[in-house]
């Protein structure tokens, strides 16, 4: 590898990989991250996905982001509006195939916490709310969760609350959609027998060894694991011009 | 058709405290902020907030003291972090806190929107959150009676007033929202009341040159008030962006104890020593 490649922009191109040609991918709120790659992904390998955005907007000629993931100005040119309502309901078709969602804990079965930690009644931290995690974590297809700082603290042996549901607390039918989590170190999955999480990539400069350390329980290691594939010179540039001003480092400081 | 054109204080007095309110539009985006400003300056208390991706515009009543619960699937300030007061006032036990999820609130605008006391929704299943919403009786798990599929009902949601801005309306309440809608239909169709302020009134004769363009009709709507950057600092597409400098800035304040002085700079506009 020449030069350095930013963990902002590694994390976005592994994203984008998530999402196959055709694909129809929503984006919700606070998510410069996930707008990004959905970018990403349609000026690359996906160019017939459907976009959605959170606000609103279906397959936006996007220019740039801003610091709501809502901004209105993110529908530029956009072919129609598609409410969150109405993508809500294809959710519950069967027919949204990719979601992005936040975490603030995740454990190894794949759930995670937005809500709080203490009591539900009076809680030691009111954390900001799983949005759609609840709704759309079992239903989805597939659900990719960012988590921007991997350590022991955000990677749990068992969340505090589960806000999202991981493959302990699912149907068995629900058992076949799938959970990928990508963090600042590390691709991972669930796929194994046991649904339980391993690591699939990890990034470059960082050693399975360190991504076990900062993880919280007992983190398989997929027998295929390998490093996380680097994005191109066209897709950083692709990145730098859409988020001119930095946006996407907000979550890393 | 009834001219409903009124002052913003007279607006504002169709709020009673410990009444179940909702806004429109969503985090920085077409919220009735000179609305909620108003709120405040008349003192309201005991509120019941319910939406599910709120975000200043809960959070400038929860820390003026105009709450007492709180019903969101989110409530934060996008990339800029947690809100505030929300956060601070929930952590004291000063406000109730029952999360709902995204779609179980947008759920329960609908049910009440079509008039019928529930709604079922997929997913949910699995999550804490149901532990809430059993407590609160907001949702349970049903088998639907055709296919024996278990779903979670979600009852209606049926606010007391819903308050959105938009960008036009005429003096009858037949309005115009530009851009995205939110839920802001749904929550109208679902209020007992509905107030809404407007950048612009334009006359009857212009609504009905173009009819398709009007999304809430005059005989749901209570009250139009005109109100130009009645959303600011969030955003009013085809007007204005969302001032993001000035949403740090209270953010600042918030988390400097100067929230007083925000509050005083900028809803009582007292001048400050």
């Amino acid at each position: 590898m020449n030069a350095k490649i930013e963990t902002p922009d590694l994390m976005i191109y592994a994203m984008a990989l998530e999402i196959e040609n055709f694909n129809t991918v929503l984006h919700g709120v606070s998510s410069p991250l996930p707008v990004l790659a959905m970018s990403v992904a349609r000026k690359t390998h996906a160019p017939d996905m459907a976009y959605i955005s959170g606000a609103e907007g279906v397959d936006p000629e996007l220019d740039r982001i801003y610091p709501s993931s809502f901004d209105a100005r993110l529908n530029r040119n956009a072919v129609a509006y598609f409410g969150l309502h109405e993508a809500f309901d294809l959710a519950q078709r069967g027919e949204l195939d990719v979601m992005f969602l936040g975490a603030a804990q995740v454990d190894g079965n794949g759930n995670t916490n937005l809500s709080l930690i203490g009591d539900v009644e009076r809680p030691k931290v009111q954390l900001p709310g799983g949005a759609a995690s609840a709704f759309l974590m079992p239903i989805t297809p597939k659900v990719v969760i960012w988590v921007t700082r991997h350590s022991n603290r955000v990677f749990v042996e068992e969340v505090d609350f589960v806000t999202g549901q991981g493959y302990n607390h699912r149907s068995e039918e629900h058992k076949a959609n799938e959970i990928v989590v990508i963090s600042n170190l590390a691709v991972m999955n669930f796929k194994n027998p046991e649904r339980v999480m391993q690591i699939q990539h990890y990034h470059p400069g960082h050693t399975i060894e360190e991504i076990k350390e900062n993880t919280g329980f007992d983190l398989r290691v997929a027998p295929d694991a390998s490093e996380t594939p680097v994005p191109t010179q066209d897709v950083l540039d692709l990145i730098a011009e859409i988020d001119r001003d930095g946006i996407r480092l907000s979550e890393f400081h | 058709m009834k001219k409903v054109l009124t002052s913003l204080e007279e607006a504002a007095r169709l709020v009673q405290d410990g009444d179940l309110v909702t806004f429109g539009g969503a985090t920085f985006h077409r919220a009735p902020m000179e609305f909620v400003r108003e709120l405040v300056r008349q003192g309201k208390k005991e509120l019941n907030l319910v939406d599910r991706e709120p975000a200043m515009d809960f959070d400038l009543l929860i820390g003026a003291g105009c709450v007492a619960k709180v019903r969101t699937g989110m409530l934060a300030f996008e990339v800029f972090g947690m809100a505030p007061n929300f956060r601070k006032k929930s952590e004291k036990g000063e406000i109730v806190t029952k999360e709902g999820a995204c779609q179980p609130i947008i759920a329960g605008f609908r049910a009440a929107a079509m008039g019928l006391p529930s709604l079922p929704v997929k997913g949910m299943l699995g999550s804490d959150l149901l532990t809430i919403s059993e407590v609160v009786g907001s949702q349970t798990e049903i088998k639907d009676p055709f296919t024996g599929e278990t779903m979670i009902a979600v009852r209606a949601i049926e606010p007391d007033i819903a308050v959105i801005h938009a960008q036009k309306a005429d003096e009858y309440g037949n309005i115009r929202i530009e851009g995205p809608f939110y839920e802001d239909v749904i929550k109208a169709k679902a209020a007992k009341k509905v107030v809404v302020t407007a950048e612009e009134l334009i006359s009857n004769r212009d609504i009905r040159k173009m009819p398709e363009a009007t999304t809430i009709p005059h005989f749901i709507v209570d009250a139009v008030v005109e109100t130009p950057k009645g959303a600011y600092p969030c955003s009013c597409f085809n007007y204005y962006d969302a001032d993001y400098d000035h949403i740090k800035a209270y953010l600042k304040a918030a988390a400097q104890d100067q929230f007083e002085q925000y509050l005083d700079n900028n809803v009582y506009r007292r001048a400050s020593a």
